[in-house]
């Protein structure tokens, strides 16, 4: 009987799962990393490029044990890097509309290893996860919704999927396959992220006795807003609270997919905390990069909502 | 629903297994990495950091196990010598003051100010455990020296003579405990001094 139902459920493995959170992922780790690149702009050469005291013979000496990719390294010229820095930006942009999604992707993704990987050591740990994500985006299907491809693709009555041809099927159900699995490597990855930075802090002598959080509050590189920042952290109540809340939600993530309501409530509390994170530390693209990240998990209904109001209101404002 | 012919079930069940065990074996991989050091992981270290390095990293560590609780300021000098061959060492100037200018008040610091010295401070720490000395270090060693040497020679300005010379100084302070809490912690600064490191003229390059 239960062999059954999973002979059943095997077909759906054949079609692309989770389209909107596919998309939702796409459109915020573009999204992050455009304004991330937007920002830096006056830097950039500073950070990445010709001017920058990690320069490219110290990096060169680096790549020959590490072996990262960086196609900066081709040429030290300042034209190579600001082609690659405009080229960048672009697909950052083209990627978030879902123009042309997977040549997009690949773009992208090799345009956020070049520039990760010509500095490594400028990032923190949203960086990081831009650089992982957007290698998995390059296997996922992303395109699929909320993309301009997906509008051409409305406007242009192709013909039922069943009326293919097998070999254009299977084609169709390979990469719906790839799709799935690169899916599936996105979630266990942030359950990946929670679950360690729970699991450690949970051995951490701060994060027992309650204050962890007044730590970060007190160190002048994470308080652009002295006044917020010790507002915040000048109650016991506050700092226990966040300290030991923070604790349990990272801690009890992975076990709260196994409820799905359990599940929402910590999405939404863990995303008001990166919000909290973005303003009060200064670490607005940290945690725009852990919000794009969350989205794998966020519900079907609640991403349409967001949809349908946001398309609601464009079209009542026409 | 569409009835798949003999191949093309024999093909999608081929890809179906291959990419399924590729898959968990992927997130193993990162799994073992991230766990704390273990008799598998022992086992498979080769494997598994071919896997992981380098583009698979994983760091998710920031505030744990325990969040920053020290301050680190870096100040730099330099010895300079005028067209008359007169020697001249100058004042200790603090590298992350102006970091620290740009950060307040600012509502998407850059990476520039929050990250780039404090970061090249970790690697040279991290990279020298055991003291300054000449030999210490390794190659991931003289990369972290050669990198705050270029930091701090961007960072001052040396009145146009020719500097000769370039020294750090890090100064650490713990942050006090909250005020509710009687622990005692000693805040005041420690110094960690480092050699001075001789400044050739490509040490400058593309730096201005």
């Amino acid at each position: 009987m239960r062999f059954e139902a999973l002979r059943a459920a095997l077909p759906r493995l054949l079609t692309t799962l989770a389209p909107h959170q596919a998309a939702a992922v796409r459109i915020g780790v573009a999204g992050t990393w455009g304004a991330y690149l937007l920002r830096e702009w006056p830097n950039r050469r500073l950070l990445y490029g010709d001017r920058s005291p990690w320069s490219a013979e110290l990096n060169d000496r680096l790549l020959a044990e590490t072996h990262a990719f960086t196609a900066l390294s081709w040429s030290d010229g300042r034209g190579w890097f600001e082609a690659v820095y405009l080229l960048a930006l672009v697909s950052a942009a083209a990627l978030a509309l879902g123009w042309r999604t997977r040549a997009s992707a690949v773009v992208f993704a090799l345009t956020v290893l070049s520039l990760q990987n010509r500095n490594v050591l400028v990032g923190d740990g949203g960086d990081n996860l831009v650089h992982l994500l957007a290698i998995y985006l390059v296997f996922t299907r992303c395109g699929a919704v909320w993309s301009l491809d997906a509008r051409r693709r409305a406007r242009r009555p192709a013909p039922d999927p069943d009326a293919w041809s097998e070999p254009r099927a299977l084609a169709d159900a390979l990469a719906a396959m790839l799709h799935n699995c690169a899916m599936l490597v996105i979630a266990v990855q942030v359950v990946l992220v929670y679950a360690t930075a729970g699991w450690y802090k949970v051995q951490g002598a701060r994060w027992q006795d309650g204050t962890a959080v007044h730590y970060p509050l007190h160190l002048a590189s994470f308080t652009p807003w002295p006044g917020l920042s010790a507002l915040l952290g000048g109650s016991l109540l506050v700092t226990f609270l966040l300290s030991y809340g923070t604790v349990l939600a990272q801690v009890g993530f992975p076990f709260a997919l196994a409820s799905r309501r359990l599940k929402n409530v910590l999405l939404v509390l863990m995303g008001a905390e990166h919000l909290a994170i973005a303003v009060v530390l200064g670490l607005p693209f940290f945690s725009m990069a852990m919000l794009s990240a969350d989205a794998v998990f966020w519900p079907t209904g609640a991403l349409v909502a967001v949809e349908r109001a946001l398309t609601g209101r464009r079209r009542k404002s026409r | 629903m569409r009835v798949w012919s003999k191949p093309a079930r024999a093909v999608l069940t081929f890809a179906g297994a291959g990419l399924g065990a590729g898959t968990l074996a992927f997130l193993a991989a990162l799994f073992l990495h991230v766990a704390p050091e273990n008799a598998l992981s022992r086992e498979y270290r080769v494997e598994l950091n071919a896997v992981v390095y380098p583009e698979f990293e994983q760091n998710w560590q920031l505030f744990a196990p325990d969040p920053l609780q020290r301050e680190v300021t870096v100040f730099a000098r330099v010895q300079t010598i005028a067209d008359d061959g007169r020697i001249t060492t100058r004042d200790w100037r603090s590298l992350t003051a102006g970091d620290l200018a740009a950060i307040r008040h600012d509502p998407a610091p850059s990476h520039l100010d929050q990250n780039l010295l404090r970061r090249a401070w970790d690697f040279y720490a991290t990279t020298h455990p055991d003291g300054d000395g000449p030999s210490a270090g390794g190659s991931r060693g003289r990369l972290a020296e050669e990198y705050l040497k270029r930091i701090a020679l961007q960072r001052i300005g040396f009145g146009g003579e020719r500097v000769l010379q370039v020294q750090l100084r890090a100064d650490t302070r713990a942050v006090a405990p909250p005020a509710w809490s009687d622990e005692q912690v000693d805040t005041s600064p420690h110094a960690r001094e480092l050699p001075w490191w001789p400044v050739q003229d490509e040490d400058r390059r593309g730096l201005s």
